[in-house]
């Protein structure tokens, strides 16, 4: 039966573990190895191996530099409006008396339309003479650059992927919102807690796994901000939006470096990685502690 | 029995999955068409089927097949690209490594250089002075790297400076013809008489854009050309004493001028000209149809591009397209240059121009195109090209140059960044890619 089982299993399983291998494991294995090379896409035979030449490199040059600082901005902005906003929008559904599911599949659809979408809309809203700066003219402010200022550009990037990705994370509280056993705040009624109270010791620390996964999440999502730069600004003005990861698919495909935009991949992956054990470990000794607070509490 | 039948479709499926991307091995009677003692040449060019360009080129392949049945048969095959050509170079990048590179494949006029240098395509063969000259001088110049012709072009293209008629004539600004274009000194002269006539309609004399992409070096580098100088060296590998010489910084500084004097707007308003609130714009040739079918209250004229003070009457306007060319793996070269010469010639122009209103590349299809003669902004679109028509750069980097391009003019023109530190920092940038062909 077990031998049977297994038999089964891998014929299921096979056909994903080929192409896992073919289209993830072994681009990834590649791109290791491309990484050490000067692998140039027209003319591949002519790779040599460089060692450490191209990590030294992509430090030297300032391209790199700079759109690491972008992204770090982009995760800078994002992070905390998109966690917070999504919170409060979760908790705002979660009170109101009317219209939940309305409300609900309002905050969403811009989660579901494609990212290219969303950013061809919005460059029209950030136009010159589009929507926001007719409203802005209205209330006797100036017309703002917006997307076409190197000072602007960003923020308004990050801005518009916030309101993108906001109605994704508020679901996940929101389900998050419905698990709490309502015995938690009837007693805390009885005790006369406020609502600030009530938030602070029951939802918060209900919601804590919750506010660790969207954490995590969104930060990865905001480090790897691709789309729209390219489709709204295309890097500028003066790269002031041009991200890691679009340097990485410049540097790969318009400019041929498969090698150089390998190291970059490499180096990119592994600062994620680290940034989410420090988050993790961070997030994870907080819980620890307030449970020996709580239990101290008891006591 | 099930369970083993379950493994099989496993297996299948997997298998199906590892074999998508082999090359084919096409026989004679595989393909209607294809007859036993033809030559097969495969051919691929950058374009969805269903779209009047991708008809275009059928067309001209079942016409190819026609005219030399039982010597050569063509098989075309179209893939889709994007805006900044991903997609199909993508393929063909993929295709350099793994194999499969057809004998004949469309290039952008500007990657030529690229391909030609790594050994993607090689040279057609040898084509006499007659077969030459039915070609405009732009089409030749484009396809040629290193003293050989790589590549032939069926599409030219132009950029247009556009005026509107109505506000010109209010204004009392003469337009010159084309052996005599407005200087820069005496362009920005009339921007200053427009500037007041505009910013009452709620405009800008000028609608002028730097977008990032292919068009800013196509549209601008003429102001560098006109002014004597050049974006990289003949032989496509030194930038230093070019791309940051005072020629260029001048042309940089003219647009910091334009933009200093307000007589654009720095951020992108649409339809500015198309609305009457401008009264020039630069754009491509495709504009005059757009005008014509979308903005009849437009009265559109096209002017000569303007020139540097400095200009000694030589070549400048931009040019340039996709062109076909025979990849290093065709073994019939010239069955290939067959094949390439017919897609590039007199009368796939013609039909270039009928389905996909693109301009074509030899001077019998614009004769024979009546759109050429008897409207007089297609007219001065054509003499230009013909007349001044200059290839962009030929190096092997030339994505970098033209990526650098577009950020000094940013950085200088909008940014008010200093001209010749910026396209130093790009020389140098350059100089690292070129690195690769100079070792």
């Amino acid at each position: 039966m077990k031998k049977k089982n297994s038999i089964m299993g891998m014929a299921f399983f096979g056909p994903a573990l080929v192409l896992l291998t073919l289209f993830l494991f072994l681009p990834m294995v590649l791109t290791f190895v491309f990484s050490f090379t000067d692998y140039f896409a027209l003319s591949p035979e002519l790779t040599h191996f460089v060692g450490l030449e191209n990590y030294l490199n992509i430090f030297k040059d300032d391209l790199f530099v700079t759109s690491f600082l972008n992204t770090v901005k982009f995760v800078v902005i994002i992070v905390p409006l998109q966690c917070i906003g999504a919170l409060i929008l979760a908790l705002a559904i979660h009170h109101a008396a009317h219209c939940k599911k309305y409300f609900k599949v309002a905050f969403f659809i811009p989660v579901v339309m494609s990212l290219a979408v969303v950013s061809t809309l919005w460059m029209q809203i950030y136009s010159p003479e589009g929507i926001l700066n007719t409203l802005l003219m209205k209330l006797g402010i100036d017309a703002q650059p917006f997307i076409y200022s190197a000072k602007q550009a960003l923020p308004s990037i990050a801005i518009m992927s916030v309101w993108q990705g906001v109605g994704y994370q508020m679901i996940i509280f929101l389900g998050g919102l419905q698990n709490i056993n309502p015995a938690l705040y009837e007693a805390a009624e009885m005790d006369h807690a406020s609502g600030w109270q009530k938030f602070k010791d029951i939802t918060l620390p209900e919601l804590k796994p919750l506010c660790v996964f969207v954490f995590i999440t969104v930060t990865i999502g905001a480090f790897r901000m691709l789309v729209q730069p390219m489709v709204m600004t295309g890097g500028g003005p003066d790269h002031s939006t041009y991200t890691i990861v679009y340097d990485i698919y410049e540097t790969g495909t318009v400019n041929w470096e498969m090698g150089l935009a390998s190291t970059m991949a490499i180096v990119f992956t592994v600062f994620v990685v680290i940034l989410t054990i420090i988050q993790n470990v961070l997030t994870k000794d907080k819980e620890g502690r307030k449970h020996v607070h709580k239990k101290a509490k008891t006591n | 029995m099930k369970k083993r039948l379950l493994c099989l479709a496993g297996a299948l499926l997997a298998a199906g999955c590892l074999t998508g991307c082999q090359k084919k091995q096409v026989r004679p009677g595989e393909i209607a068409g294809y007859d036993e003692g033809e030559g097969y040449l495969s051919i691929w060019v950058h374009s969805i089927e269903d779209t009047e360009e991708g008809q275009a080129y059928r067309e001209s392949v079942e016409r190819f097949n026609e005219e030399y049945d039982g010597t050569y048969f063509a098989d075309i095959e179209f893939i889709p690209r994007n805006d900044s050509g991903g997609g199909y170079s993508d393929k063909v990048n993929a295709s350099v490594m793994a194999g499969g590179l057809p004998d004949v494949l469309t290039v952008d006029g500007p990657n030529v250089a690229a391909y030609a240098a790594n050994g993607i395509i090689q040279p057609l063969a040898e084509l006499t002075e007659d077969e030459k000259s039915i070609y405009l001088p732009s089409i030749i110049e484009q396809g040629t790297y290193q003293d050989q012709l790589y590549a032939l072009g069926v599409m030219e293209s132009s950029v247009g400076l556009y005026y509107n008629k109505d506000i010109l004539e209010e204004a009392g600004i003469e337009v010159p013809d084309a052996d005599h274009p407005w200087t820069w000194s005496e362009f920005l002269d009339i921007l200053e008489t427009l500037k007041p006539i505009m910013e009452e309609k709620g405009g800008y004399p000028l609608d002028m854009t730097f977008p990032v992409g292919e068009s800013s070096i196509y549209y601008f580098a003429p102001f560098v050309w006109s002014n004597g100088g050049d974006l990289v060296s003949e032989d496509g590998l030194t930038v230093d004493g070019y791309f940051n010489s005072d020629q260029t910084v001048e042309a940089f500084q003219f647009f910091r001028n334009v933009v200093e004097k307000e007589y654009m707007s720095e951020a992108p308003i649409d339809h500015l000209f198309e609305s009457g609130r401008a009264a020039f714009k630069f754009d491509g040739a495709w504009e005059v149809n757009t005008i014509y079918q979308s903005y009849p209250d437009i009265n559109l004229g096209v002017a000569p591009y303007v020139v540097s003070d400095n200009w000694n009457g030589g070549t400048y306007t931009p040019t340039g397209s996709w062109a076909f060319a025979a990849s290093s793996k065709a073994s019939d070269i010239e069955g290939a240059t067959e094949l390439v010469k017919w897609m590039s010639g007199v009368e796939s122009g013609i039909r270039i121009w009928e389905m996909a209103k693109s301009f074509p590349s030899t001077y019998e299809a614009f004769e024979n195109i009546d759109v050429f003669t008897s409207d007089e902004n297609y007219r001065a679109l054509y003499n230009q090209l013909s007349n001044y028509g200059h290839p962009r750069p030929k190096t092997p980097v030339y994505p970098q140059v033209s990526t650098s391009f577009q950020e000094a003019l940013e950085s200088i023109a909008l940014g008010g960044k200093d001209a010749k530190e910026q396209t130093d920092k790009s020389v140098e940038r350059i100089n690292a890619k070129l690195e690769r062909y100079t070792r």
